[in-house]
């Protein structure tokens, strides 16, 4: 098998693999290069479970120091309760340590900037250059300060989501729930959540050590065990999350997988059920999303792909709900961050306050289906592969913020790079299967054109 | 730029200069891939760096593969005989003993307790040079570190090895200057365990050094105004780390840190004979306490380990330097001021003197101390230089640990410092005039 690069330093952060690229020296000097940027301040710092992630931290923690940096450590959580902290502790900073979807082995840091946002593009090249020029901020022993560790960072993340959307109205049946929290950061915090809102909560795979018990992204079929389990306890919905918990994927009362699109879509339902105006989607989520807009009449405004141009859209159209289609829900009265957490507890009070089911909610949207591929692609091919695609379609209204984004007659597609493996990434979507699947076959053929040439 | 100074004793160097984290990451990878993985003991003294330095310490020991019990604050000489207990490889000790606070260092301790030996710390330094360490996969990195507490433990074994009742019969009043270091944690505990009555100054492992931390006459006047304003029996000044013993006498007397030795050794021979080790920059007077107690005296090169290895293979009867470092074998063969106190105390005890009559008929040699700082790219042509001279001369010299002279009336030791970039130049003689003039003698000989 050809080795697969197992380092990637990027605006999004740096992520590696344990025992090989990812080690203690060069976290630590990633973290001085941070320090340097904010400029010896407060940093906020939180990891997900896995099993480097008190070598990672202690790294990280060198590192901040050296560089004069005060810093609270909050412990195992999920990545938006580092960012909700972040604005609590009004800290310059924050540093989680995650490699949210990617596989146990894989870890990394993602630098949050003092506003709880991650460092959009600009921001993460100036730390990038720091990093690169190896120049950091080195105080003298004096100077430097004890970790301050901080515990409850997750139960005032609890009761910010209970202050602004409150229990669920008083039923004499709550709703049941099954929370597949992957093991992963959000184990612990959310059970109580759903307890505190008044749900009946069924809980698996909440042992925060570090071991997947699936794969960690909540796709359709990392989730049979889910499924099986909401069938089984006649429950009302599942909830999946990812290994950091901003990510959450919804399974209906029938034990099926409504796709992680429709997250963003039902959480977008009850907001703007309650309250209108704008809505901030990235440009490959579904077009369901454009229908719930429409409902109510509210504009979509659609970013480039990634949190923070998602965040940073938001805060330009003063959007009152936003996120992506990988079930990324943005709900700033609470958290201006990708939040697992805030998702469910929008989507059950949906379900509480309409009284319907997830089957019936989902089927009161025209269907759409949406594919989402990997076809695996050395990185040098894929300008090539997208200079092909932009000229083969140049008729069509093409959209290059983010890869190639094409609008056809009959549905649309998206084709872009990865920056985190060999790949290219397609997305498309269509009134059915069959018209979406034939799009999808269609660029598999152009990418095998354009590395075999 | 300040030195990094990388040697037997470690790695030594100042904090936000040479002494940055990612040289505390990659020895301590060096040393976890040096004892391929294991259970590591971690401790540190009550610098400001401390954090810093352990996070980055328990960082490349858990990349490395090891198992990391964190000892927190702590004397290096507990971590010593914590090794044992808890069954550990090896352990890293985070102090500049007894450098300033801006200074910091790692001390490596192996399996028996003991420092590495100088082929030990070769083949360590040769793996941190080559920086190829080993990298436990995501399956085998530990995923959380163990705290122990080693301070208890070593109470304990104080409490076993010494005379604990004579002293608590004495009810002695004993006046201690911790320097804020980790001995706080431990000397006036202790004390007080075994019945002495104790005015404990400095003793805030929070504070910052209130001196330098280390036991010189110089850094002890404040111990000596506590010593006669509270009528003590014997004042104790720490190092930041509970190696290095400076003692007062109750006239309030500072004594000379070469001192704490020789009055360990006449207090020891009296009770048992046996050899006694210790280095070639140490005061001749342990040679003649050492005869007049029918017993000898081995000579080994500067260093701790050099010491600590002699006395078990000669079954030495008591170890320790110049500098104010003493080790009691029963308790482990390494320099233990805790354990030089407990000696000290038996001895004051057991003979119903006070320390000033203990110390008055010891021998009453000069030593005179002196370093000249040098770059450190000239540090060995300087010594070379001292050494070509010589053999024009035609003056036979001992290589044992840098260069040291048999002159009539004295002896002469030049080297270079272990741990600063300098030469260190001891000279000692009967008279105060004779090592003057043996100073003068070797100055004049290196033409820095």
């Amino acid at each position: 098998m050809r080795a697969i690069p197992t380092l990637k330093i990027s605006i999004s952060g740096v992520r590696g693999v344990i025992g090989d690229s990812l080690t203690p020296g060069l976290l630590t000097r990633f973290a001085q290069a941070f320090g340097t940027y904010i400029g010896q301040g407060t940093v906020v710092i939180g990891r997900d479970p896995r099993t480097s992630g008190q070598m990672v931290k202690q790294a990280v923690i060198a590192g901040l120091l050296s560089s004069g940096c005060r810093v609270i450590d909050i412990g195992m959580c999920p990545v938006p309760t580092v960012q909700l902290l972040v604005r609590h502790h009004m800290a310059q900073g924050g540093i989680a340590i995650t490699a949210s979807h990617n596989p146990a082995e894989w870890n990394a840091l993602k630098f949050i900037g003092g506003d709880g946002l991650f460092l959009n593009s600009g921001k993460a090249r100036e730390m990038l250059d720091i990093y690169h020029q190896g120049e950091y901020t080195r105080v003298a022993g004096a100077e430097m300060r004890e970790v301050e560790r901080v515990s409850g960072a997750t139960d005032l993340h609890i009761q910010k989501i209970l202050e602004v959307l409150g229990p669920l109205p008083k039923k004499e049946k709550p709703l049941r729930v099954v929370l597949d929290a992957c093991n992963g950061a959000g184990s612990l915090v959310g059970p109580r959540l759903l307890e505190q809102l008044g749900a009946e909560v069924i809980p698996i795979n909440v042992t925060p050590n570090g071991l997947f018990p699936r794969p960690a992204e909540p796709l359709a079929e990392n989730l049979g065990v889910l499924c099986a389990t909401v069938k089984e306890h006649q429950a009302d919905l599942g909830f999946a999350q990812d290994m950091d918990a901003d990510r959450l994927a919804i399974v209906s009362e029938q034990g099926i997988p409504i796709g992680e699109d429709y997250t963003l879509v039902l959480a977008s339902l009850q907001v703007l059920g309650k309250e209108l105006g704008p809505v901030v989607a990235n440009l490959s989520s579904s077009s369901v999303l454009q229908e719930v807009a429409n409902r109510f009449a509210c504009p979509l405004f659609l970013t480039k792909i990634g949190e923070v141009n998602v965040t940073e859209g938001m805060q330009k159209e003063g959007a009152i709900i936003g996120g992506e289609g990988n079930g990324g829900v943005i709900y700033p009265r609470i958290n201006f961050a990708r939040d697992s957490l805030v998702g469910m507890a929008l989507v059950l009070h949906l379900l509480a306050e309409t009284g319907k089911s997830v089957t019936d909610l989902v089927n009161s949207f025209p269907s759409f289906h949406l594919i989402k591929e990997k076809l695996p692609c050395p990185s040098s091919k894929i300008p090539a592969v997208l200079r092909t695609i932009r000229t083969e379609y140049a008729a069509c209204p093409l959209d290059l913020r983010d890869g190639v984004k094409v609008t056809l007659p009959d549905g649309w597609f998206l084709v872009r790079g990865s920056n985190t493996e060999p790949i290219v990434r397609v997305i498309a979507e269509a009134k059915n299967e069959t018209t979406a699947r034939q799009i999808v076959a269609g660029i598999y053929g152009q990418v095998q054109a354009c590395i075999n040439s | 730029m300040k030195p990094l100074k990388i040697g037997i004793t470690g790695v030594r160097g100042i904090v936000g200069e040479t002494f940055t984290p990612e040289v505390a990451v990659e020895f301590s990878q060096a040393f976890g891939t040096y004892l391929d993985g294991g259970r590591i003991l971690v401790c540190r003294d009550t610098r400001p760096s401390g954090p810093m330095v352990r996070a980055a310490v328990i960082a490349g020991l858990l990349a490395a593969g090891c198992e990391v019990i964190d000892l927190g604050i702590s004397p290096t000489p507990s971590l010593q005989l914590a090794v044992a207990r808890l069954k550990a490889d090896g352990g890293i000790a985070i102090t500049a003993g007894h450098n300033p606070s801006q200074w910091s260092a790692l001390k490596f301790v192996r399996g028996d307790g003991l420092y590495l030996n100088s082929v030990q710390a070769e083949e360590l330094l040769d793996i941190f040079h080559q920086g190829e360490f080993a990298k436990a996969g995501w399956d085998r990195i530990h995923p959380a570190i163990e705290y122990q507490d080693a301070i208890g433990h070593h109470i304990e074994l104080l409490n076993r090895v010494f005379d604990v009742s004579a002293i608590k019969d004495r009810r002695l009043k004993v006046a201690v200057d911790c320097c804020n270091g980790a001995c706080s944690l431990l000397t006036p505990r202790w004390l007080e365990e075994i019945g002495c009555e104790v005015l404990a100054i400095n003793d805030d492992p929070k504070a910052a050094f209130p001196h330098a931390p280390e036991p010189k006459p110089e850094n002890m006047a404040q111990l000596s105004a506590l010593v006669k304003a509270g009528h003590a029996d014997i004042g104790f000044a720490h190092d930041a780390d509970g190696e290095r013993l400076g003692v007062v006498t109750e006239l309030g007397q500072a004594l000379s840190e070469e001192w704490t030795l020789a009055l360990a050794t006449r207090i020891r021979l009296e009770e048992k004979s046996g050899a006694v080790v210790t280095n070639v920059s140490t005061s001749g007077a342990i040679e003649r306490i050492a005869s007049a107690h029918g017993s000898t005296v081995v000579r080994t090169p500067v260093g701790q380990t050099f010491i600590s290895e002699a006395m078990i293979e000669l079954n030495g009867v008591l170890g320790g330097e110049g500098s104010g470092g003493v080790a009691v074998p029963e308790l482990h063969s390494t320099h233990d001021s805790a354990g030089a106190i407990g000696l000290i105390l038996e001895g004051l005890a057991r003979s119903g003197s006070p320390v000033s009559k203990l110390v008055a008929d010891l021998p009453q040699l000069t030593m005179l101390k002196h370093n000249v700082p040098v770059e450190p790219n000239r540090l060995y042509s300087v010594l070379q230089a001292f050494r070509l001279t010589l053999e024009r001369e035609q003056l036979p010299y001992d290589l044992t640990d840098g260069v040291r002279v048999e002159l009539p009336k004295g002896w002469v030791h030049v080297r270079a410092s272990n741990t600063e970039s300098m030469i260190r130049l001891i000279v000692e003689a009967d008279e105060p005039a004779s090592a003057h003039h043996l100073l003068d003698w070797t100055r004049d000989r290196l033409s820095n």
